[in-house]
């Protein structure tokens, strides 16, 4: 059921160290992530973090490489808010919000090496493009780690296509492998409110965090970053609490991604 | 009507590719209430065709020229997913084609809602094709008429899309990609089951006068199995939960009052 | 004998005058989702909006603060507005109020008048078609809910309820299930034993 809350209540809630929908502070609503909800797709995954709900489709093309990396193939994120998925979301061009949901995302997977791009060479002037669309059918807060659990697990279950040169034909169906991936990303987003850290904020909560932090993480180091929202910011030592929860969430955001393909 | 190369065979003894008869459609779910955002919603899986369809509103005509003080204005957008199709990446954003569907849509809906109840407000409706086979516009329509009818909007009847189409000499319904592909025609239309009038009619290739009203009967055949399963997804929710408690003495119902 | 019926399903094979219903060709038929009673032949919606009617009492949500006029949004196509002349708060937007409904203008929206801020708290986006149910007959059901949980609430008809203070999640969790329960049968006992057992 739609909710509404003033900052009023919950600023009172915060200050019992309690949250609306009944959560601790630290702590993700329910999450799932379904794989191949897209067959058309090379990789799909659609993922869930409560109401949010965010489909994640890969497709791969033939193309050319850039300039500077000719025996490497390109990776692409986009993202679109789609209209359906709340109605501040309006039809028309990707606003910055969609642009940032989508370059977060890409940074992510690129800095921790995801997809390891070396393999994606075909033969000179032509290499693998892999196209990552993030769709957002569903808005309750936190679309970055939905993204990023959606892109992860759709690259993680993604075919290979082969490319018959002779013919010059993609072929994406029958007896495929798996792109070749290198590493996984995750990441947990927290908002700052009345000076207190919440992660995984909703809908409510984010009309009212003051500033709003993504981390992702390979589950080793830190792999990417975006403060947002403005607001007065973080302390040094936010920043490393924050860091140390990310860490630690890793391990069970890592494990669901292993568990939706079958790991 | 697109294909290239040599044409497959797509009838063998009276059976299609994937084993229907002419006047099958494809085995189909739709499921009501699927998004908590929009005022109502419903996905369907058509064949291959996996559609979210959800209606906003009414709400207040944005921006005000666009309203009409004698009635709800209808907008509608239909858009293809990038990775919608097993061929390659598309591209995002409207183009000449989702442009189209989205009007032909827009009008089905224009008739089917009774509009002239919210004067100077707008309805959003919105057909996310996430997966395309063949067909999307008419099983776009279908899911629509679910997300607007669990929306609580008011209508006269409870629209169903399915096309019709020509392989070989033989008319056929419910054409997927690659009998559309290599089809002698494809013709998308909209039925209000309830009058049996033609709400969304769009045809390209070459048809008999005679081949068009048999193909539209068998439409109307199969319609019946669509509304059923339109209307089956729409009572479901509310059908399993009364029957859990349908044992326990009746309380008061607002009605019981008058 | 009640059935759940879909906009446009038939009601009955003559003409009948009947709420959410019209008549065509001597027959009549739904134009939403409802459950229909073929004895005494009334439709209850199951899903609704509300419309702005004279005297109804609603809960509403400050939109734009316009120095002398503020608008309401109230979940309906038609948004109110107060005079902030016949307002003594000062009003912001986000701010949460009760008024009611004094007169319609000629593009409907609510000229809304003795308006009341509700301070802190939440709302709830109720179904409009569910709030009858909420309040019970005699207003029984709402007077057991703010008794058994001890929290201010205060019901629009316009499907917005607001609640604060007490057990707000244990009363979230009575007007959910009454929402979603509203058409069937022993929901009154139901209600009671999950708010007596309720933390």
């Amino acid at each position: 059921m739609k909710t509404t809350i003033t900052g009023e209540y919950i600023k009172e809630m915060l200050a019992k160290d309690m949250r609306e929908d009944a959560r601790k502070l630290l702590e993700y609503r329910d999450i799932t992530i379904r794989i191949g909800t897209i067959p058309n797709a090379e990789g799909s995954a659609e993922a869930n973090i409560g109401n949010t709900k965010v489909l994640a489709g890969v497709k791969l093309g033939v193309g050319e490489p850039m300039p500077d990396k000719p025996n490497e193939g390109n990776l692409m994120a986009s993202a679109e808010l789609l209209p359906l998925a709340a109605e501040s979301f309006d039809v028309g061009p990707p606003t910055p919000e969609a642009i940032e949901l989508a370059r977060v995302t890409d940074r992510g997977i690129r800095a921790a090496g995801v997809v390891d791009l070396s393999k994606l060479f075909i033969e000179k002037d032509k290499v693998w493009n892999v196209f990552i669309d993030v769709y957002v059918l569903n808005y309750d807060g936190n679309l970055f780690d939905a993204s990023a659990l959606a892109a992860q697990a759709a690259l993680s279950s993604c075919r290979m296509p082969k490319y018959d040169a002779a013919a010059e034909t993609v072929i994406r169906e029958g007896d495929l492998g798996r792109l070749p991936l290198a590493n996984m990303v995750v990441s947990s987003t927290f908002g700052i409110m009345s000076d207190k850290i919440i992660l995984d904020p909703n809908a409510n909560e984010e009309l009212f965090i003051d500033s709003r932090l993504t981390i992702s993480t390979d589950g080793n180091n830190i792999r990417a970053m975006q403060k947002g929202l403005g607001g007065s910011g973080f302390t040094p030592k936010q920043v490393d609490t924050m860091m140390d929860v990310t860490l630690e969430r890793s391990k069970d955001l890592r494990s669901m991604i292993k568990k939706s393909i079958g790991e | 009507m697109s294909g290239s190369g040599e044409k497959p065979v797509l009838i063998v003894d009276g059976k299609r590719l994937d084993g229907r008869l002419p006047g099958d459609i494809r085995p189909s779910r739709i499921e009501a209430n699927v998004l908590k955002n929009a005022a109502g919603s419903a996905y369907i899986e058509w064949g291959n065709n996996k559609i979210m369809a959800a209606v906003y509103g009414p709400s207040e005509a944005l921006p005000k020229h666009t309203s009409n003080p004698e009635r709800a204005v209808i907008k509608c957008r239909y858009q293809m997913a990038p990775f919608s199709s097993l061929e390659e990446h598309g591209r995002s954003g409207p183009n000449r084609r989702s442009i189209e569907i989205s009007k032909v849509i827009k009008e089905v809906f224009e008739n089917a809602i009774i509009t002239e109840n919210f004067p100077g407000s707008e309805i959003n409706i919105y057909v996310e094709v996430l997966q395309g086979d063949g067909g999307t516009r008419a099983a776009g329509v279908t899911a629509a008429a679910v997300a607007v009818a669990a929306s609580g909007i008011p209508m006269t009847d409870l629209p169903y899309g399915v096309s019709i189409g020509k392989i070989g000499d033989q008319i056929v319904i419910d054409l997927n990609k690659i009998e559309d592909n290599y089809s002698d025609a494809d013709v998308p239309i909209v039925i209000s089951p309830r009058t049996g009038r033609i709400l969304l009619l769009q045809m390209d290739g070459d048809m008999t006068k005679d081949e068009i009203n048999r193909g539209i009967r068998m439409a109307a055949d199969a319609g019946k199995m669509i509304s059923k399963m339109q209307s089956d997804a729409l009572k479901k929710q509310y059908m399993e939960i009364s029957e859990k408690y349908k044992n326990e003495a009746p309380s008061y119902t607002p009605q019981a009052q008058k | 004998m009640q059935r759940i019926v879909v906009p446009g399903e038939k009601l009955e094979d003559k003409p009948l005058r009947i709420d959410e219903a019209f008549t065509e060709d001597g027959k009549t038929y739904s134009t939403i989702m409802s459950v229909y009673d073929e004895e005494r032949k009334v439709l209850t919606p199951l899903e609704g909006m509300w419309y702005p009617r004279m005297g109804d009492q609603v809960v509403g949500v400050v939109a734009e603060d316009k120095l002398s006029v503020y608008f309401i949004d109230l979940n309906s196509p038609y948004k109110g507005l107060i005079f902030a002349k016949d307002c003594n708060d000062d009003l912001m937007a986000g701010d949460i109020i009760e008024a009611s409904v004094k007169e319609l203008d000629k593009t409907k929206t609510a000229i809304l008048t003795r308006p009341r801020k509700l301070f802190g708290g939440k709302i709830l986006y109720v179904n409009p078609a569910k709030i009858p149910r909420i309040l019970g007959k005699g207003n029984t059901m709402i007077r057991q809910l703010t008794q058994l949980t001890q929290s201010s609430i205060t019901v629009g008809l316009n499907g917005l309820v607001w609640i604060k203070g007490g057990k707000v999640d244990l009363a979230t969790e009575a007007i959910v299930t009454i929402q979603q329960e509203a058409h069937t049968a022993g929901l009154t006992n139901r209600i009671k034993a999950l708010l007596e057992t309720g933390k």
